[in-house]
């Protein structure tokens, strides 16, 4: 296959250049009696179709196109006399030349294709449908199909199709993909604008084809090509390495915001009460299974927004897991207060509890999320970073997530009996801070928030019962590292740990970043064993 | 030897320990006692030794540690390797992560591991080292109570995850298994299962003596000052880091000795025993037991884990509702574990006035 593709490839060049004429200089019976015949027959049909496709009269294309459509399922019955011929399909007989009801004629064969006549009739039929395709969706295909071989189709085909395309995105994408076929343009001043708009989009793709061209004959003959090619390789190559640091920072931002939001509710519990909630990652998983089961219902009370349940989950998400936080510090916790390590026991109970509760109650098996409109797809930027849309939900997200929060910790009367207790425990109950009430709050706060985490990487991660220990481990660090209590260690902690474990990924794996991340943060402690930032005030 | 055995609770669980390994060196493996108990009780020994270890640090030093599965890993990896080497050096077979990965020779850090002396020496070397740095650089910079818990999970969690890794020559997810020696004697047979559980029974038997005279000796005053005040002990003129780097180390060293016992007994070793629920039961077995005592610590460890033995087999989906439950219960009525529920009035005075450890 390797030693094929090759030279399937330069004998599609050959043809669709070197024959030059179009189909619609023969007649349809013509072009018929070539598609039935021999496989060379067949292929110079196929590369008359290719650049009639080119051709600006689009009456014949629909035509062209059904014939070419039924050699390629093998439904077209062919007859010594191609006036004869016939084409079957959508429960009817058509004659493949008038398209008029026919009959199958006694002695017909089905034309057996080749390699290449089969590649280059594949071509043909894409070309045709990106002219005449009834929706964007099947041009769209078929200018996949022909951006892989966009060199060896000529490039009037592409400046057509734009010309006649109304969908503007799609527009654009022909614009772009004429580019590379231009690029084997016979006349050298069109390759030479080809190559330069390439250079203006550099990804990988543009730098295989520009990097190409130094094979060509050309590079050698022509001065002013050569500079051309070179200046955009190295435009290309230029662009290439921004947009991989630009998505290598964007990988690392989205995992920062996941860490942000599953550890800025630990954070907030732990400041205020020294408890370390090792049921947040349940809190998490719970917030992902409410955001589920808000689906559910939607699909099946009000079908037509299912798609924003995403953005509907946010109130139930934060309520029931608001609400599990608070029942957990009444029942539980705040008995513990003095005996931290106790409460730590008590909380892995609680996350034991609530991973088989789910278990036993909805399966271990992975949830299906829809995935909606407004998170599918991406934006290309530079290179080749792409902005999708489910990450930058994530981040948005957390950036909104962070905003409420710190509006909720300092500027409402609960944010600041929070801070108080959290500074100093007696002395704000002293002044009548009703510390236990400030507890049960803050803990239906921080849990909460945990729902919200939940919701937010539920479109990118698994989920299913186990799901807590992965974050949880995590997020610890990002407490840890931040200092107890306060959102901007959290936030600089979570991009800290998110990029770095980002840019060690690609080098030595996710392991080996795990382990270098939790080795500087051992490191780090010895230099500041409070974390990075500290709630000023006296510890207990 | 008055104040060894002055508690009689102490001295009657010496002298259970005695008598299960007398009876079990008699008549084990006869049909009074079935190989497998006799393998069970084994393993059990193993298990109370090690919460004996997080014991010692936890309930006399109040440092909790979340990850001392690692110690326990530790000594039993090592152990696995010494059989695997010893096996393939009697018998040729080659161990099955080898065939898996397409190795042809060992890797280099299994040189001489067939010699016992040398892996025993080795499993507690690599084991003290390695709480020692871990110690030293936690103890160093003041990190303790929550902070050294949360920070000695992720240190197990992270080696678990290293230990998943195929390359590593550990044996990598599937672990290693498939011993047919053991210490020179076959494996699985009941004369084996026999010598390794009364073995067991007699290290618990050391492990605890030995612990008890730390613990009320003059060191063990400090344990219990540096766990009830440690900025108190320190401003008295006391230095408390190499206190709790000798206890820390000392605890670890137990633990790994326990990993090395456990591991010819249940003949395999994975990647689990890393994971942080086995470290995080291990604390709860102690807090069953009831934290400070030493014979909390392994009636602890014997409750929970003869109740998981059978629960998991008759109602595996019951079984980690029970736990949740049990711990639960424990941490807000009995903080004192067990022993409070026997209604024994054990509680030192010190204990008493801070409503439980810290």
């Amino acid at each position: 296959m390797f030693m094929i593709r090759p030279l399937i490839l330069g004998w599609l060049f050959a043809m669709a250049f070197a024959a030059g004429a179009s189909a619609q200089d023969l007649g349809r019976a013509d072009l018929v009696a070539r598609l039935c015949g021999n496989a060379a027959a067949t292929g110079d049909a196929g590369s008359r179709i290719l650049a009639g496709a080119g051709q600006p009269d689009a009456a014949e294309l629909p035509w062209m196109e059904t014939v070419i459509s039924a050699l390629l399922d093998r439904r077209l019955k062919c007859a010594a006399d191609p006036a004869q011929s016939v084409v079957e399909g959508d429960g009817a007989v058509r004659s493949a030349v008038t398209l008029e009801p026919a009959s199958v004629p006694d002695l017909s064969k089905v034309p057996v294709l080749n390699l290449r006549s089969r590649a280059i009739l594949e071509l043909a039929q894409s070309a045709l449908r990106l002219r005449i395709g009834a929706t964007p969706t099947i041009r769209r295909q078929a200018l996949a199909a022909l951006g892989r071989k966009a060199a060896s189709v000529p490039v009037e085909v592409f400046e057509q199709a734009a010309a006649g395309e109304s969908d503007a995105g799609l527009k654009a994408e022909i614009e772009s993909t004429a580019q590379i076929s231009a690029l084997n343009s016979p006349d050298i001043s069109k390759r030479i604008s080809a190559v330069e708009r390439l250079a203006s989009t550099p990804n990988r793709r543009v730098q295989t084809q520009i990097a190409a061209l130094q094979a060509d004959p050309a590079y050698t003959s022509d001065e002013t090509f050569r500079l051309t090619v070179d200046a955009a390789l190295a435009r290309v190559g230029q662009g290439i390495l921004i947009g991989d640091v630009l998505s290598t920072l964007y990988n690392g931002l989205s995992f920062a915001s996941i860490l942000f939001m599953a550890a800025i509710g630990l954070s907030v519990i732990f400041g205020l009460m020294g408890v370390i909630n090792l049921a947040q990652g349940e809190l998490i998983m719970i917030g992902a299974y409410v955001t589920w089961l808000t689906q559910e219902a939607l699909k099946s009370i009000a079908p037509g927004i299912a798609d924003y349940y995403l953005l509907i989950a946010v109130v139930p998400a934060f309520l029931v897991t608001a609400g599990i936080g608070v029942l957990l510090e009444a029942a539980i916790l705040r008995h513990l207060y003095k005996r931290p390590l106790m409460s730590l026991l008590a909380t892995w109970a609680i996350s034991l509890f609530l991973i088989n509760l789910v278990r036993v109650t909805f399966g271990t098996q992975n949830l299906q999320f829809l995935t909606p409109f407004y998170i599918t797809g991406g934006v290309p930027v530079v290179g080749d970073f792409i902005v999708t849309w489910n990450r930058l939900f994530a981040i948005a997200f957390a950036a909104i997530t962070l905003a409420l929060t710190w509006l909720v910790v300092n500027r409402t009367g609960l944010g600041l009996n929070i801070r108080a207790v959290t500074q100093n425990r007696d002395m704000a109950g002293c002044i009548g801070i009703p510390t236990r009430k400030i507890d049960m709050m803050a803990f239906g706060l921080g849990s909460g928030l945990a729902g919200l985490a939940g919701l937010s990487l539920s479109p990118i991660y698994n989920v299913n019962p186990q799901m807590g220990g992965n974050f949880i481990i995590d997020s610890f660090m990002v407490v840890v590292l931040g200092g107890v209590g306060t959102i901007g260690g959290t936030l600089v902690a979570a991009l800290g740990v998110g990029q770095i474990n980002v840019l060690i990924e690609p080098l030595w794996g996710a392991v080996a970043a795990k382990v270098i991340v939790l080795f500087l943060i051992i490191a780090f402690l010895q230099w500041r064993p409070e974390g990075l930032f500290t709630a000023k005030g006296r510890r207990r | 030897m008055k104040t060894l055995f002055a508690d009689r609770s102490f001295a009657a669980l010496i002298a259970l320990c005695a008598v299960a390994a007398i009876v079990i060196a008699l008549s084990g493996g006869t049909s009074m006692l079935s190989p497998y108990m006799v393998n069970a009780i084994g393993q059990l020994a193993t298990f109370a030794i090690l919460a004996v270890s997080l014991d010692l640090i936890w309930g006399y030093l109040g440092i909790l540690s979340l990850g001392h599965g690692l110690f326990f890993a530790i000594g039993g990896y090592v152990a696995a390797m010494h059989l695997l080497k010893h096996s393939y050096e009697i018998t040729g077979i080659v161990p099955d992560f080898m065939q898996f990965m397409g190795w042809q020779e060992f890797p280099l850090y299994w040189a001489g591991l067939s010699n016992a002396p040398y892996a025993l020496l080795l499993a507690l070397g690599v084991t003290a080292f390695v709480a020692f740095v871990f110690g030293y650089v936690s103890f160093r910079s003041k990190v303790g109570g929550v902070y050294f818990a949360i920070i000695s999970q992720a240190l197990v969690y992270v080696a678990m995850l290293l230990m998943f890794r195929n390359d590593t020559g550990f044996g990598g997810n599937n672990g290693m298994t498939g011993f047919s020696l053991v210490f020179g004697w076959p494996a699985g047979q009941p004369g084996t299962l026999v010598g390794m559980a009364v073995v067991s029974i007699i290290v618990l038997i050391a492990v605890l003596i030995g612990c008890r005279l730390l613990v009320t000796s003059r060191t063990g005053r400090m344990m219990v000052a540096a766990r009830d005040d440690e900025v108190r002990l320190r401003s008295l003129g006391y230095g408390t880091l190499w206190l709790k780097l000798a206890i820390w180390c000392l605890s670890a060293v137990i633990a790994a000795i326990a990993g090395i016992l456990y591991v010819p007994q249940v003949g395999i070793i994975n990647p689990r025993v890393l994971s942080p629920e086995l470290s995080l039961e291990i604390a709860v077995w102690v807090a069953v037991g009831g934290r400070g005592y030493l014979t909390g610590a392994v009636i602890g460890a014997l409750a929970v884990n003869a109740l998981k033995f059978w629960l998991s087999a008759a109602a595996p989906e019951v079984w980690p509702f029970i736990l949740s439950g049990l711990v639960v219960l424990i941490v807000l009525v009995f903080p004192n574990g067990l022993l409070d529920l026997a209604g024994l009035k054990w509680k030192p005075r010190l204990l008493a006035s801070l409503g439980g450890a810290k």
